[in-house]
């Protein structure tokens, strides 16, 4: 167990491993390194515990009812940063939210630089990930289908058989298959069988945000039974405001932190000491608590010598479209699964750079029920319906491309300092900028991705009802970015700080680039890789070691 | 507040002229056993709404916001409206045929923009949330496409590679 003591007016809570953050992250890590290390492990989550599982098929309906968050007090009031894509500030943090989707970058996506000479080149590769991508499939429970070996290698099977594909993505399947196109299964963290415990998906369709029987994974589950089984103490409600570095050395000496809930509005201080600290607090709140770190020894914050800290916050950006075609689809049967494909993630030789993924989902626009006929009358009654179903003989495909964008140094998180918390403490500012090259190439690939989404719409006698592009940058990722060269990353690839020894940044900020598929997975298997390099400084279980 | 409790304070719409709504709108094909189904579903889900409720946030934004004002007294006023505009002209709202009950309605929503239905909170007539209600429904997708879909209803994985089944007449 920890060891509680006061010091001064600070209450002082002891471990081996101290985890900042309880996302998904944090719940992989602290569970592997529960499982295969002599450690005691602590981890501090700013937000409250999260709504259980048998409370959320009555939030869920609340949801669908009337559009209510289902996730109750799953952030703070005062703490959101500018520009930030989502508040869930609650154990399990944003992957409380999630879809489940999980696919796995492309090799490519690690060596851009070396391949095409754009942007940079991971320090780690694929194929040294490969085991790490399995070892997160396993722990989160993924389903999926083998993709075409060329374009989805992979060195072992998926924990679970595939989700099945729908009557309409099997429809739709066929017509990518028309278009020269190879797409199967997309994986996805949702049980297609009972698995870790769980039910099976049973599709109510609202995977995000809230599955109400627990077939989606989300990192609660993985805090509930390393709390049941006293292997790591989690403790909510309790925000850390800096990391203190020990005088004389480079090491870190404690966290320093509120308990929300104690004491009077101001909360009560306790400081976590430990002999290992890992930041595991997503893209925004990582790199804001070691720029927040600073003192007059670390004017910039810490593990910030290279003035990287908070630099290339990366992301992708997506082009969608939606395509009518001469199918007869069934919306609603399953609307969150799709189809994907790494086909256009995979080239080698390009004349000029483009990258991205694929995926078709079966979709409602533009077969909707409307109150106004084609001569702007309103439809009434009998009516409305029969316009209704002239409208449904035929079905819209929804596709959507993501392509990477190469970060600028300076797409960036710093301190909002005239906006600050309840605490004093200023708030993170998140400013996303395209690479000039990137800039340069953005015409280029959006253009390119349009003209592949004309070609599908006439390989199956279709046309494009409608398509845009969303200028956010989806799966945001970086700002303490891992590298070999301490002058231009903040941690190397294991996610060890390069000026802090007992310091670790792990999972999305450490990313490199966002690369042009979902990205959860992917910053798992890099938080699995580095928690191995964390768990090197403590006896194996069992002295195995 | 309970739905009696609504009642008395005023704020629940007439459901007398709540059900001659729901057969002037709906359609006649659900019969007038699923019109009523359809008209108390509507009340339930108006019964069951707590303004300023956290709404949602999803992916993509961090701004919080809250659910709108109980649009309950607004509908109720539209309801009493209609039936001032047929008792010009004849007894009343519900003893009208359909065919002049529907007229009324659709002079009441002849200034809506667009064609697409709203989330029916943001309703601005009632007549327009009772539609919007019923046609965000499973039911009213599966009576489209003749078809046992189910919608965001908790139905076996396994049976998603399959063509849905007919309703049959049953089913409507």
């Amino acid at each position: 167990m920890t060891l509680l003591t006061r010091q001064g007016r600070a209450e002082v809570i002891e471990s081996d491993i101290c985890i900042i953050g309880s996302g998904i992250t944090a719940a992989v890590v602290a569970e592997k390194l529960a499982e295969e290390r002599e450690a005691r492990i602590v981890v501090v989550e700013a937000g409250d515990d999260t709504v259980p599982l048998a409370e959320r098929a009555a939030h869920r309906a609340r949801f669908v009812a009337y559009g209510e968050s289902p996730w109750g007090r799953d952030h703070i009031d005062g703490m959101t940063a500018d520009g930030i894509q989502s508040r869930s500030m609650q154990v399990g943090g944003l992957a409380m939210h999630w879809g489940g989707v999980t696919p796995r970058f492309s090799p490519e996506d690690f060596r851009v630089k070396s391949l095409f000479g754009v942007g940079h080149d991971w320090p780690v590769t694929y194929e040294e990930l490969d085991p790490f991508y399995h070892e997160a499939e396993r722990r989160i429970g993924v389903a999926g289908e083998q993709g075409p070996p060329e374009l989805d290698p992979r060195s072992s099977p998926f924990p679970m058989p595939s989700l099945p594909l729908t009557y309409n993505l099997d429809l739709l399947k066929r017509w990518t298959d028309s278009a020269g196109i190879a797409m199967w299964s997309q994986p996805s963290a949702k049980n297609s069988v009972a698995y870790g415990g769980r039910a099976v998906c049973c599709r109510n369709d609202t995977c995000a945000p809230v599955c109400p029987v627990g077939a989606k994974y989300s990192p609660d589950f993985t805090w509930n039974a390393l709390r049941a089984s006293g292997r790591v103490e989690l403790v909510p409600r309790t925000l850390v405001r800096r990391l203190v570095v020990e005088h004389g050395s480079n090491r870190i000496t404690r966290a320093e932190a509120v308990r929300r809930d104690r004491g009077d509005a101001a909360g009560s201080r306790v400081h976590f000491r430990a002999r290992t600290f890992v930041v595991a607090a997503g893209y925004a709140w990582s790199p804001h608590l070691l720029l927040l770190s600073r003192s007059e020894r670390f004017p910039r914050g810490i593990a910030n010598r290279s003035g990287m800290v908070g630099k290339y916050m990366t992301g992708h950006r997506n082009v969608f479209a939606f395509v009518k075609l001469p199918l007869r689809l069934y919306p609603g049967m399953n609307e969150q699964h799709s189809l994907v494909t790494k086909q256009f993630m995979r080239a080698t030789k390009l004349d000029r750079y483009v990258r991205h993924d694929l995926r078709v989902w079966e979709s409602s626009v533009g077969r909707r029920p409307r109150l106004k006929g084609d001569d702007g009358a309103v439809l009434l009654g009998d009516e409305l319906m029969a316009d209704w179903r002239r409208r449904s003989t035929e079905g819209t495909a929804r596709v959507r491309a993501y392509y990477d964008v190469i970060p600028d140094r300076e797409s960036a998180l710093t301190l909002n300092e005239p906006a600050k918390n309840a605490y004093g403490d200023p708030q993170p500012k998140l400013t996303f900028r395209d690479s000039p090259e990137s800039l340069a190439l953005r015409a280029h690939t959006e253009d390119s991705i349009k003209a592949l989404f004309q070609r599908m719409a006439r390989a199956g006698n279709g046309e494009i009802l409608r398509s845009g592009v969303d200028d956010f940058q989806d799966h945001p990722a970086g700002g303490c970015r891992m590298g070999d060269d301490p002058a231009s990353s903040v941690v190397n690839s294991h996610g060890r700080a390069h000026d802090h020894e007992n310091l670790f940044v792990v999972g999305a900020p450490t990313s490199v680039s966002g690369g042009c598929a979902n990205a959860t997975l992917t910053f798992l298997a890099v938080a699995l890789r580095q928690a191995t390099e964390i768990g090197k400084e403590f006896k194996l279980i069992g002295n195995r070691e | 507040m309970t739905p009696a409790a609504a009642t008395q304070s005023g704020r629940q719409p007439n459901a007398t002229l709540l059900d001659a709504l729901g057969d002037t709108v709906l359609p006649a094909e659900l019969g007038a056993d699923g019109v009523a189904r359809a008209v108390a579903e509507f009340q339930r889900w108006m019964d069951g709404y707590q303004p300023g409720a956290e709404a949602n946030h999803g992916y993509g934004t961090g701004r919080i916001e809250h659910l709108p004002a109980d649009p309950r007294r607004h509908w109720r006023s539209q309801l009493a409206a209609l039936e001032a505009d047929a008792r010009r002209n004849g007894p009343s709202f519900s003893a009208l045929p359909r065919e002049r009950r529907q007229a009324l309605v659709r002079a009441a929503l002849r200034n809506e923009r667009g064609d697409a239905l709203p989330n029916p909170l943001l309703a601005r007539h009632v007549a327009l949330a009772l539609l919007a209600h019923f046609y965000d429904s499973s039911a009213a997708t599966d009576l489209c496409y003749d078809a046992q879909i189910g919608r965001q209803q908790c139905r076996p994985l396994s049976a998603q590679r399959q063509q849905p089944v007919t309703l049959g007449r049953k089913g409507r």
